[in-house]
């Protein structure tokens, strides 16, 4: 070609060394690199296109944010308890509507009048009361004691400890209330509570008392102040139990 | 179903009724409207918890008349509605546990009291789906049993309830969903 020995004789004038050397291409490139070449292009071009796209925000986004995700958040906190159980369980949401309770009628209708009567009336004729209430079952243990050792002694000599446990406690259960309690101690003579009072006379030390006494299981204070029944159900109840652990 | 009287006090605030209450002219009369405010939702949350009538009855009143007292120091930041909830739960919770240990005094081995008093209401009827329910409720442990009331039936929000029960959100939030999950379960197999 003309071209071709142009260049060439170009060359040899320049450098004759150069020209006289074979032109040896040093450079590989992978196998196959151009047969794909324009797809490998193509799908370059295509990304480019996307990213751009990518990383445009809607105008304002950044500005709204923050509102967006704490409206999110307050609509997902007020979903509301018949959402949420109808969600966790259909079963219970459907049957939360049935009525299973009565209420006596009237119930609600005069209850604060109820209630304000608790409050106001009695204070000062209880608060002596409460604070000598350990006395109270003192004094029925006392009079319980006598009556139950000088007539177990005269009457029931060969008992044995069962039936007089039986015994003690079938007698304590008649002195319940303060009247009942000083007639027990009407009937008794003198000779008899002296006796007693020898044999046991640590009993009437308060803190012997204190101490012997369960305080934890016995009514509250406030339930003293507010209802003398308490009380009395509460001996009730003792006796019961005291019974039921006999028989 | 009940009646509610017209008086002046019905449509005042909580902020309202507490300063009716501080004049020691209207003390009674801001009492009253307290009580009559929020005696039905009490009442039922109570009732839920000790199941007999009796018993929420009891409860109710004594804490109540604990209010009367307590409300001289009651502090505004605080919310009336959520403070008297606590009460009523504090006031139940001991109910219940006297009674746990009466019951054991009395050598009884009936542990779950609730169920059997359930079982003896005069409308229980084991077939139905509603006695079901309350059953399964009285199966849970006593605070998964709070929370399940307090959300299923007083659908009070979380963060109401977080101050009733001093628990976090979340851990109510998951209590209760624990709670639903189990009642169903024994629905299914009772």
């Amino acid at each position: 070609m003309e071209k071709q020995t142009e260049i060439t004789d170009e060359l040899k004038d320049v450098s004759p060394t150069l020209a006289s050397m074979e032109k040896v291409n040093v450079f590989q490139i992978p196998e196959d690199y151009f047969s794909d070449f324009d797809a490998k292009i193509l799908t370059t071009i295509f990304l480019q296109d996307k990213k751009n796209n990518f990383q445009k925000v809607p105008e304002g986004y950044f500005n709204s944010l923050s509102d967006n995700i704490l409206s999110k958040i307050k609509s997902e906190n007020s979903e509301t308890p018949s959402e949420e159980i109808k969600a966790i369980s259909p079963a219970l949401h459907y049957l939360k509507e049935e009525k299973v309770f009565d209420v006596p009628e009237n119930y609600f209708d005069n209850l604060s009048d109820r209630i304000l009567k608790k409050i106001k009336p009695p204070k000062t004729k209880v608060i002596s009361f409460s604070s000598r209430k350990w006395w109270r079952y003192a004094a029925a243990a006392v009079v319980t004691g006598v009556v139950a050792i000088s007539s177990l002694q005269i009457f029931n000599h060969n008992s044995n400890p069962v039936t007089t446990d039986k015994a003690i406690m079938q007698l304590a259960s008649q002195y319940k209330t303060p009247a009942q309690i000083d007639k027990g101690i009407a009937s008794l003579n003198d000779e008899e509570i002296v006796n007693y009072l020898e044999k046991n006379g640590t009993i009437l030390d308060e803190e012997t008392i204190s101490k012997n006494v369960d305080t934890t299981a016995l009514p509250s204070e406030d339930d003293y102040l507010l209802d003398e029944n308490t009380l009395n159900n509460y001996l009730n109840e003792i006796n019961a139990e005291a019974n039921q652990k006999t028989q | 179903m009940f009646k509610t009287e017209n008086n002046m006090t019905e449509n005042l605030n909580d902020l309202e009724l507490l300063a009716l209450y501080k004049d020691p002219a209207t003390k009674e009369r801001g009492f009253t409207a307290i009580i009559k405010k929020y005696q039905e939702k009490l009442y039922w949350h109570i009732r839920r918890m000790v199941i007999t009538h009796e018993d929420a009855d009891d409860v109710l009143q004594n804490m109540f008349i604990k209010v009367w007292k307590a409300l001289e120091n009651f502090r505004e930041e605080s919310q009336l509605y959520t403070w008297l909830y606590r009460i009523a739960t504090n006031e139940s919770l001991t109910f219940l546990s006297q009674q746990k240990k009466r019951n054991s005094i009395s050598l009884s081995d009936d542990e779950n009291g609730l169920s059997n008093k359930l079982k003896s209401d005069t409308n229980f009827d084991a077939n139905k789906l509603e006695w079901k329910l309350q059953l399964a409720i009285q199966s849970l442990p006593e605070k998964q049993r709070l929370v399940f009331n307090l959300r299923y039936y007083d659908e009070m929000p979380y963060e109401e309830m977080s101050h009733v029960l001093e628990t976090s959100e979340g851990a109510l939030k998951a209590s209760y969903h624990h709670a639903a999950k189990k009642i169903e379960n024994y629905i299914l197999n009772n």
